[in-house]
C-alpha cells in the first residue's frame, strides 16, 4: 500500500479498533489508539508532502483498486497528491490530531469515551478520502461520510431529543445540497467522460466541452458546497450543530468539514474559471452570507453560537475569494481560519469546562485572571480573526478584500464595501465576546465561581500550539505556494493604485472594531445595555436569526407534513395498500365461504358429482380422441 | 350383436344401475348393496375380456376383487353399526354432520 | 347338428341369464324393503355366476357363489335383520336427487356404450379350455404371488378392525 493509502486507512483502523473493542480495553488504550493513529497519519502526510516538493511538485497518483468497469469506462479508487491536497491533508491531519489530543482531556469524564474517539477517527477517515480523492466519486464518498460522521457526533448525546434533532437537521440539510452536487457530477461526466478531477480540469482548460454549460455545472456544485459549508439558504444547520461536544464543533464545524465546499470549488477551479455566471453567484452568495451571519452574531448570548455564526461569516469570505477567481487566497483563509477558529472553539470549550457547563456569556465575566492560559490564547485568536497585524487572519483577510475589489474576474466596489462592513462587524462582535466572557465583574453563581479552574495540560497545550499557529501562520504565503496550479487573477487596471490604501483600511477596520467593542462593552457593558431599548425591533430580528427557521417551517415543513399525513398516509398507505391487501383477504374469505356451500354433507350429492365427473371426463376424452 | 358386446353392455348397465342406486336410495344398507352391484359389474367386464383374450390375468384380477370386496364389507358393516348406534337411524339424511 | 343346437342353447342361456341379472339389478333400486333388495341382489349374483360358467371359467363361477353370495350377502342379510327397524320414519325411498340422478344415469349409459360399441378389440381364436384352474393357480404362484400375500395382509387388517369394533360395541 502506498503512503497516501496509509494516510487514509490509519484513522479507519482507529475507528474499527475503538469502535469494536474500545469499551473493553479502557480509556488509556482508546486515547493512545485514537490519538496516535491520526498523529501517525500526519507524519506520513508530512513525509509525502516533502517528497512531493522535492520531486518538482508533479502530482502523485496512487490507484488503490478498480471499483467498477461499466461499458468500457473504468471507475477507480485512486488518491491524488498535489499542492492543493498537500495543504489540505496537512491541515486535516495536523489540526485533527491536535483536537484529538484535546478531546482526551475534555471528554475524560464521559462514559461513551470510546464511541467518541471511534466517531472522530471515522470522520478523519472520510475527510481524508475527500481531500485526497482523485475522482469526484471518491470525493463524494468522503463528502457523504463526513456528513454521516457529523450527524453521529452532533447527536452524540442522543438521549437528549433536542441534540438528536440537531443531528438530523444537519444531515437533512446537507442532503439537499448533495442533490445539486450529484447533478453537477452527472453533467461533468457527461461533458468529459470521466470523473477524475485532474482530467476534468485539463479538459476544461482546453475549452468548454460542447453541449455543456460550465456555469450550470458551477451552480450545481455550489449548491452542494453551500449545503456542506453553510451558506445561505442552507446555513440553518450550523448553529444548531453546536449541540455536539465542543471538540466536534472545533474539528468539524470550524476547521475541516465546513471547508470542504471551498476545497471543492478550488479543486475544480478549471470549471469555475470558465463559468462567469456561476462565479458571480458564488461571490455574491458568499459576501451576503458573510454580512448576514455577522449581523446575527452581534446579539448572540451563547458563546458557541457566536462562534458558529462567525464561522458561517468567515466561510462566506472564503467563497467571496473563490468567486472572484482567487482560489489560492480562499485556501489561504481556510488554513488561517482553521488555526484561529479551532483555537477559539477549543478555548470556548475550556471556558465551558471551567464554568461547569455554563455557556451563556451574560453569566460570565472576570475570567481573565482565573484561567490565564485560556484567556491568552483566546485573545490572540480573537485578534487574528479581527484581522489585526501581524497575525495570520490579517494576511488572509487583507488578500480577500483586495481581490474582492480588484480582481478582473468579477471584483467590484460593492463587494468590497459589503466585505469591509463585515470585517468591521467581525472585529466588533469578537471583541464583544472577549470582553463579556473574560472582563468586567463576575456575573456567575457562587457555586460556579468556586469551581473555576484552568484546564489540564492536554487541553491548554493544544490551545497554545494553535494560538502560535494563528499568530505566525500568516507568514507562510499559501497563495504563492499554490500559484503554480491555481494562478491568481489579474488586477483591474483602475484598481491597481488602491492596494496601499486598502491595507491601511483593513488595519483600521480591525482596530476600529476593537475600540468600538471596548467602548460599548467595557465597564460591564454599561453603554450597550443603555442603548438596547432604542434598538429593540432590530435586536429582536437579529436574535431571531431573521426568523429563517420559522420561515422554512411554515413554507416547507408544515405543507410537507400535511401532504405526508393526508395524502400519503391516509390515501396511499391506508386506503390503497392496506385496502388492497385487506380486500384480497376479504375476497379469499368470501370466496371460500361461497365455495364451502358445496359441502352439504349430503352423500348423494357427492356421488352425483362423481357421476357427473365421470360423464364429463368420458365425453371429453371421446371428443379429443 | 355378439357375445362380447352383449356382456360388455350388461356390465355397463350393472355398473350404472349401481351408481344410480347410490345416488337415489336413502337407506344406508341399500346404498352399500348398490356398491356391491357396481363391483359385480366390473367383475363381469373383466371376465369377458379374460375370456376374449385367453389370458389368466383377468381371472386373477377378478379373484383379487373378490377378496377386496369381502374385506370392504367386513369393515363397512361395523362402521355402519357404530353410526347407527350413534344416530339411531339408517336414513342418510341424518348423516350430514360434515356440512360446512 | 348337436353342436349347432348346443351353440344355440348356449346363446339362449346367456341371454336368459343376462336378462335375469338386469332385472334383479333394476329391482334392487326400486324395492322398498332392504330384505327384498338383498334378495334381488343375490339373484343377480347367481345369474352372473351362471354367465361365468357359460364363459368357461367354472372356478370363478364357484368363487362368485361361494364368496359373494355365501359370505358377503349372508353378512348383509344378518345386518339387515339386526338393524332394520321397520321404522315408519324412513318413508321415502328416494333422495332429492332422483331426477338429476336418472338423467346422469342415461348420459352415462350413452357415453359408455358409445365408447365401447365399435372399439371392442378383435377376438383371437381361443380354445374352450384356454385357461382352467391349473393355469389360474400357476399364475398366482408365478407372477402374482406378491398380490396374493398382500391380500392376506388386507384380510388380517379387516379382521382386526372387526374385532376392534366388537370390543368397542361391547364396552359401550
Amino acid at each position: 500500500m502506498g503512503a497516501l493509502t496509509w494516510i487514509v486507512v490509519l484513522p479507519l483502523i482507529g475507528f474499527l479498533v475503538n469502535g469494536l473493542a474500545g469499551n473493553t480495553l479502557g480509556k488509556r488504550f482508546v486515547s493512545v489508539v485514537g490519538c496516535g493513529l491520526p498523529i501517525l497519519s500526519f507524519l506520513i502526510a508530512a513525509g509525502s508532502v516533502a517528497a512531493l516538493l522535492a520531486g518538482g511538485s508533479t502530482p502523485r497518483i496512487e490507484t488503490v483498486f478498480t471499483w467498477a468497469v461499466i461499458g468500457g469506462r473504468a471507475f477507480e479508487i485512486a488518491f491524488y497528491l498535489d499542492r492543493l491536497s498537500a495543504v489540505m491533508v496537512l491541515i486535516v491531519t495536523g489540526v485533527g490530531s491536535l483536537i484529538h489530543v484535546y478531546s482526551t482531556g475534555y471528554m475524560h469524564d464521559d462514559e461513551s469515551y470510546a464511541r467518541f474517539f471511534a466517531y472522530l477517527n471515522l470522520f478523519l477517515f472520510f475527510m481524508l478520502l475527500l481531500v485526497l480523492g482523485r475522482s469526484a466519486l471518491v470525493l463524494f464518498v468522503g463528502w457523504e461520510g463526513v456528513g454521516l460522521a457529523s450527524y453521529l457526533l452532533i447527536g452524540f448525546w442522543f438521549e437528549d431529543p433536542e441534540k438528536a434533532a440537531a443531528g438530523k437537521k444537519a444531515f437533512i440539510t446537507n442532503r439537499i445540497g448533495d442533490a445539486g452536487f450529484l447533478l453537477g457530477m452527472f453533467l461533468m461526466y457527461y461533458a468529459v467522460g470521466t470523473l477524475d478531477m485532474d482530467r476534468i480540469n485539463a479538459a476544461f482548460a482546453a475549452g468548454v466541452p460542447a453541449g455543456v454549460s460550465a456555469s450550470l455545472i458551477g451552480v450545481l456544485l455550489f449548491i452542494g458546497a453551500s449545503g456542506k459549508s453553510a451558506q445561505i439558504p442552507l446555513h440553518v444547520w450550523l448553529p444548531d450543530a453546536m449541540a455536539g461536544p465542543t471538540p466536534v464543533s472545533a474539528l468539524i464545524h470550524a476547521a475541516t468539514m465546513v471547508t470542504a465546499g471551498v476545497y471543492l470549488v478550488a479543486r475544480l477551479s478549471g470549471i469555475f474559471a470558465h463559468a462567469e455566471f456561476a462565479s458571480q453567484v458564488v461571490a455574491t452568495v458568499g459576501v451576503l452570507t458573510a454580512f448576514f451571519a455577522a449581523t446575527v452574531a452581534l446579539v448572540q448570548t451563547d458563546i458557541k453560537r457566536v462562534l458558529a455564526y462567525s464561522t458561517i461569516s468567515q466561510l462566506g469570505f472564503m467563497f467571496l475569494a473563490a468567486g472572484v477567481g482567487a482560489y489560492g487566497v480562499a485556501v489561504f483563509h481556510v488554513v488561517t481560519h482553521a488555526f484561529f477558529k479551532a483555537c477559539l472553539f477549543l478555548g470556548a470549550g475550556s471556558v465551558i469546562h471551567a464554568m461547569s457547563g455554563e455557556q451563556d456569556i451574560r453569566k460570565m465575566g472576570a475570567l481573565a485572571k482565573k484561567i490565564p492560559i485560556t484567556f491568552a490564547t483566546f485573545a490572540v485568536s480573537t485578534a487574528a480573526i479581527a484581522g489585526l497585524p501581524p497575525l495570520s487572519g490579517f494576511f488572509s483577510k487583507d488578500e480577500i478584500l483586495w481581490f474582492a475589489y480588484g480582481s478582473s474576474f468579477g471584483g467590484s466596489p460593492w463587494l468590497l464595501i459589503l466585505a469591509s462592513a463585515t470585517a468591521l462587524l467581525t472585529a466588533f462582535y469578537m471583541f464583544r465576546l472577549l470582553w463579556l466572557t473574560f472582563f468586567g465583574p463576575p456575573r456567575m453563581d457562587e457555586e460556579v465561581a468556586h469551581h473555576i479552574h484552568e484546564s489540564p495540560w492536554s487541553m491548554t497545550g493544544v490551545l497554545i500550539v494553535l494560538a502560535l499557529l494563528a499568530a505566525l501562520g500568516g507568514f507562510f504565503s499559501i497563495p504563492h505556494f499554490l500559484e503554480p496550479m491555481l494562478p491568481l487573477p489579474q488586477i483591474r487596471p483602475e484598481a491597481q493604485s488602491f492596494h496601499g490604501p486598502l491595507l491601511w483600511i483593513a488595519i483600521g477596520l480591525g482596530v476600529g472594531g476593537l475600540l468600538l467593542a471596548a467602548y460599548f462593552y467595557g465597564n460591564n457593558a454599561a453603554r450597550a445595555t443603555r442603548l438596547k431599548p432604542s434598538f429593540e425591533p432590530v435586536h429582536k430580528l437579529l436574535s431571531g436569526k431573521y426568523y429563517i427557521d420559522e420561515l422554512y417551517e411554515a413554507v416547507l415543513g408544515r405543507p410537507l407534513t400535511w401532504i405526508s399525513e393526508k395524502i400519503f398516509l391516509r390515501i396511499g398507505d391506508k386506503f390503497l395498500i392496506d385496502g388492497s391487501l385487506d380486500g384480497l383477504a376479504a375476497l379469499a374469505q368470501r370466496g371460500a365461504g361461497r365455495l364451502s356451500k358445496l359441502q352439504t354433507g349430503n352423500l348423494h350429492l357427492y356421488a352425483f358429482l362423481v357421476l357427473a365427473g365421470i360423464v364429463g371426463a368420458l365425453i371429453w376424452s371421446w371428443r379429443n380422441g | 350383436m355378439d357375445k362380447v358386446q352383449l356382456l360388455l353392455s350388461l356390465s355397463i348397465a350393472l355398473f350404472a344401475i349401481g351408481l344410480l342406486g347410490v345416488i337415489v336410495r336413502r337407506n344406508l344398507l341399500v346404498m352399500l348393496m348398490c356398491m356391491e352391484l357396481m363391483l359385480n359389474g366390473v367383475n363381469l367386464s373383466l371376465v369377458t375380456f379374460a375370456h376374449q383374450m385367453g389370458q389368466a390375468v383377468g381371472a386373477v384380477l377378478v379373484f383379487l376383487i373378490f377378496v377386496v370386496a369381502t374385506a370392504e364389507i367386513a369393515v363397512a358393516i361395523p362402521i355402519v353399526l357404530l353410526l347407527v348406534k350413534r344416530k339411531h337411524s339408517l336414513d342418510i339424511g341424518a348423516y350430514n354432520d360434515l356440512k360446512g | 347338428m348337436i353342436n349347432s343346437l348346443l351353440a344355440g342353447l348356449d346363446t339362449l342361456l346367456l341371454v336368459v341369464f343376462a336378462a335375469g341379472a338386469l332385472i334383479g339389478a333394476l329391482l334392487m333400486i326400486v324395492l322398498r324393503q332392504p330384505m327384498r333388495v338383498a334378495t334381488a341382489l343375490i339373484s343377480t349374483m347367481v345369474f352372473l355366476g351362471g354367465i361365468y360358467g357359460l364363459l368357461g371359467v367354472h372356478f370363478i363361477a364357484a368363487f362368485q357363489v361361494l364368496i359373494y353370495v355365501g359370505a358377503v350377502m349372508v353378512f348383509m342379510v344378518y345386518v339387515i335383520m339386526m338393524l332394520d327397524p321397520r321404522d315408519p320414519a324412513i318413508q321415502s325411498r328416494f333422495s332429492k336427487l332422483l331426477v338429476p340422478g336418472v338423467v346422469g344415469f342415461v348420459c352415462l349409459i350413452f357415453v359408455l356404450v358409445g365408447a365401447t360399441w365399435k372399439g371392442a378389440p378383435a377376438a383371437p381364436a381361443v380354445t374352450r379350455e384356454a385357461f382352467g384352474l391349473q393355469q389360474f393357480a400357476v399364475a398366482f404362484l408365478r407372477e402374482y404371488w406378491l398380490q396374493f400375500e398382500l391380500t392376506s395382509v388386507l384380510l388380517v387388517a379387516a379382521i382386526v378392525a372387526a374385532v376392534a369394533v366388537v370390543k368397542l360395541n361391547r364396552r359401550g
